[in-house]
């Protein structure tokens, strides 16, 4: 889920597991309830460990950021730690600790969501604290002018120093004009310096409210205990008007679009591609099945031909955006070997997609494919952590029932399927191709082959 | 050999802990078997699958002088082909199981590992086991991995994060076993052969040498039926254990790397203690305040809280089988450096001179004590914690004793560990930045 871009409050706290969506029968282990200010609480007991993972997931991403103003869901994921009026600030992650627990935040396109991993007998830890923030956030000045600074160091941090990240960004605004994921997750730079904490508050008073925001619970609790505590701390928060969550949807392309960045990097880059439907159409099932064909496992397609036989790629991926509120994209890519050019890369990529479109592919390969999914949906649920984020992502863009639909789904693809969806979809009218050529540094001299250090050493 | 339930040293431990939930820690079953292998198994059947983990005692600090990176290329050459099996065959018999085989190797151990579905352990474990005792080393494929692997380390000069600490590492070892990355340098793996590989594997990958871990939906009819038959033909070696040297440099110096970036990369640190220093239980209280706690710290609520001068600021030990060092790293732009650098030396000077206080010092034990569960969350990572307690010797109750290993620190202690492995005047200093930006040229 490349494009899903996951910006987490602490870079330090390391790597969110990626998930594949989830069990056979998450309908028969989830309680899901509905308060009477509309806030969706859904619940799945999982006693392997004494360990819990308690969730927020709010409706509000980058979506709903409006031009001038992009990162402003990021910016107030961050301020989300600087205290409420009852606690005061500077304390929600140390009592987090003092009870043993971790906890942290990230923003998408589509949701803002908090969490606290804890040991079980302190689950009443982070349900007073997410309810409180929930409605009593104070969004100071003062915390506002020390917070700007941190994330423009985490822009710089994520995107400005490195090379890919920098052509991720401008291949997503020209791949979508309209759609707002057109802009970073983190936003733009000068955004990100334009923002007001009287934009923030709007934001927070906007977004914030249980009509607009799911609690998801995975771990060892007894929900006849677990449910009245959430129902005394969430309950009262008054329910606000649900917002408008419509969007304006990208308009057909009308044909390939190119963009290039040249940057000081070490290795080109190429990437492609296409506009794809989200889960609502079962064709974004197929493309699950295409991208594990072109990189699920070292014997996957991309891996074998670009990687091993022809020597050309250092590393290869395909990803589809399954799991997207709105329609999104899918993408080959490849990180060039030295010595190789973009242009022969992108051929190889293209030949495999044309090989798609031109030869059924084989029962076996098929077969491997999908156990290849079906095993990752099952290896992804030794994780609570991972069961409730997938719990959380479907109910965001749908319905967390549609997680039980995967399997089924993946199992029912058929070798015509993938050709008539790779022929439907992944055509140069639908692309958007992007490269990274990497130019020398103005600061040093080109690196010749086989030598040392790029960098320039001072002592 | 008998069943290997029946053999030496069987210890079972379903531990309660005394203390928080009275968490209950995962079931573990010790075996040594006739050969030396130690055998580790957790079971948890909830899930259809497991996680199979076996730990080579051996790393990068066993990579010959000259062929740097040796100990990684031949722990991802293993896949490239064995007993018959080519690299394709190998990849397609384990993505048609949607198993996940991978290897890893960092300064003192090489790990391979598997994750497989119940069904296919049989056909999962067969492959496991060529590829670690007959591995064939085909040379066009090692060949290909030589080439990768120096357009991997090529391509780490894009992340200023790593160039600062391969340069970090460089300064502060003196050369010496842990003195190179565990990749190797340009120079060293374009000489690395096929030959080495198949040398260094020879030495190394023997079960005496070895501690296997198997965690998740595993029982004792599988171990005998499909695992032991296979253990029980790996020879053992008689190998005993080569102890390194570590040295640290101990002159202050700093570092300066000049790159196009917008953000300066600083590590500051010293030569630091090894896993089994008795220090390291106080040290890790007094990491904790310092710079562990998340968004808790004293270097986070200084440098990012109340500065805004970067996103990440940490510091942590890298305690491994021998000494490791004691490093602070954090990012901050261009421009900023210097003060960041300044902010930083404050807080290590700080928590050398004074003591911290009650209220840090007991939030610092609760975290610790109370987050020792998380450890277990995961196949993985139940199986990497009991390895690494084999490895450490930390003994099987570790979980039992973590708590008063912990809580039994003073402030004192705090302070002496603080003296002691916090020296700022003994300190390498890494800065890669953009120098003109940063005022360093």
């Amino acid at each position: 889920m490349k494009r899903l871009l996951l910006l987490v409050c602490l870079a330090a706290a390391g790597v969110l597991p990626l998930f594949s969506p989830a069990a056979a029968a998450l309908a028969d282990h989830v309680t899901e309830v509905t308060l009477a200010n509309g806030l969706k609480v859904i619940l799945l007991e999982n006693h392997k460990a004494p360990l819990v993972t308690f969730q927020v997931w709010y409706r509000v991403g980058s979506r709903n950021e409006q031009t001038g103003k992009t990162g402003l869901s990021h910016m107030l994921e961050h301020m989300m730690f600087k205290g409420t009026e009852k606690i005061g600030p500077d304390v929600f992650s140390r009592i987090i600790a003092q009870n043993g627990g971790d906890d942290n935040a990230f923003t998408s396109t589509d949701f803002t969501a908090y969490f606290e991993n804890m040991s079980a007998d302190r689950v009443g830890i982070p349900v007073e604290l997410e309810s409180d923030r929930m409605h009593g956030l104070l969004l100071r000045e003062e915390d506002f002018k020390t917070e700007r600074p941190v994330v423009m160091e985490e822009r710089r941090m994520r995107t400005e120093d490195k090379p890919k990240a920098v052509m991720g960004e401008q291949l997503a605004a020209a791949a979508f004009l309209i759609q707002p994921y057109h802009w970073p997750v983190i936003g733009w730079m000068q955004d990100i310096a334009r923002y007001t904490v009287d934009d923030l508050k709007s934001y927070y008073k906007t977004y914030y409210l249980p009509v607009n925001a799911v609690v998801v619970v995975a771990g060892d609790f007894r929900k006849e205990s677990l449910l009245p505590m959430i129902e005394k701390a969430f309950g009262p928060i008054p329910a606000g008007v649900a917002p408008d969550q419509r969007r304006d949807k990208e308009e057909p392309q009308l044909g390939e679009r190119r963009i290039v960045v040249r940057k000081e990097a070490q290795l080109a880059s190429v990437e492609m591609t296409y506009h794809v439907p989200n889960l609502h159409s079962p064709d974004s099932y197929v493309l699950e099945v295409i991208a594990s064909l072109l990189s699920g496992g070292e014997s996957s397609r991309l891996n074998q031909t670009l990687v091993r036989d022809k020597q050309l790629a250092l590393s290869v991926a395909a990803d589809n955006e399954l799991v997207s509120r709105d329609p999104n994209l899918f993408s080959v890519s490849a990180d060039v070997l030295p010595g190789k050019t973009t242009d022969v890369v992108e051929k190889a990529l293209l030949a495999e997609i044309e090989l798609l479109q031109k030869t059924p592919v084989g029962a076996r390969e098929l077969e491997k494919a999908k156990n290849q999914l079906e095993a990752g949906f099952t290896f992804a649920q030794d994780s609570i952590f991972a069961q409730a984020m997938m719990i959380a992502t479907y109910e965001i863009v749908s319905s967390w029932r549609d997680a039980d639909k995967y399997v089924p789904a993946i199992r029912a693809v058929t070798a015509a399927d993938v050709k008539r969806v790779a022929q439907k979809y992944l055509v140069p009218e639908n692309c958007v191709a992007a490269r990274l050529v990497p130019i020398p540094s103005t600061q040093q001299k080109p690196v010749e082959q086989g030598s040392p250090k790029q960098e320039q050493i001072v002592r | 050999m008998r069943r290997i339930a029946s053999s030496v040293c069987v210890a079972l431990f379903c531990v309660v802990a005394s203390w928080g939930s009275a968490f209950a820690f995962p079931p573990i079953q010790r075996t040594v078997l006739d050969n030396g292998l130690v055998l580790l198994v957790s079971e948890e059947h909830s899930l259809p699958f497991m996680t199979i983990n076996l730990m080579v005692k051996t790393g990068s600090k066993d990579d010959p002088p000259g062929e740097e990176g040796v100990a990684e290329l031949s722990a991802t050459s293993l896949l490239l082909g064995a007993a018959g099996r080519t690299l394709k065959q190998i990849n397609e018999e384990l993505d048609f199981m949607g198993a996940n085989m991978d290897t890893s190797a960092n300064k003192d151990y090489t790990t391979v590992s598997l994750r497989v579905l119940k069904k296919d352990l049989e056909r999962g474990f067969s492959i496991f086991m060529d590829v670690l005792t007959k591995p064939t080393f085909p040379a066009d494929e090692v060949k290909k991995e030589i080439s990768r692997t120096l357009a991997a380390i090529q391509a780490l000069q894009d992340r200023p994060g790593a160039v600062a600490d391969r340069a970090f590492q460089k300064a502060l070892y003196l050369g010496g076993p842990y003195g190179h990355p565990t990749e190797g340098t340009r120079e060293s793996v374009s000489k690395l052969t096929r030959e080495a590989v198949r040398r260094f594997h020879g030495l190394h990958y023997h079960p005496d040498n070895a501690i296997l871990s198997v965690v998740g939906d595993i029982d004792q009819r599988s171990i005998d039926g499909y695992m032991a038959p296979w253990l029980k033909k790996w020879p053992k070696a008689g190998l005993s254990e080569k102890r390194i040297e570590v040295k640290f440099s101990t002159r202050k110096e700093t570092i300066k790397v000049n790159k196009p970036v917008t953000q300066s990369n600083i590590v500051i640190g010293n030569g630091g203690m090894s896993r089994d220093n008795p220090d390291y239980y106080a040290a890790q209280v007094m990491n904790y305040i310092l710079g562990a706690g998340s968004l808790t710290s004293r270097l986070m609520e200084d440098i990012r809280n109340k500065r805004g001068l970067a996103y990440s600021v940490a510091s942590a030990f890298e305690a491994r089988k021998y000494p490791g060092p004691f490093m602070v790293f954090l990012q901050t732009k261009n421009s900023s450096a210097n003060e960041a650098i300044k902010a930083a030396m404050e807080n290590l000077e700080r928590v050398r001179t004074e003591l911290v206080s009650e209220k840090e010092l007991e939030d610092a034990k609760k975290y610790l004590v109370g987050n020792f569960p998380q450890r277990f969350s995961t196949q993985s990572r139940i199986a990497s914690f009991f390895a690494q307690v084999e490895y450490y010797g930390l003994g099987l109750d570790y979980p039992e004793k973590y708590p008063s290993l912990i809580n039994g620190i003073t402030r004192q202690d705090v302070l002496r560990v603080a003296r002691a492995y916090v020296r700022p005047d003994e300190s390498v200093t890494v800065v890669v930045a953009d120098l003109k930006e940063a005022g360093l040229k």
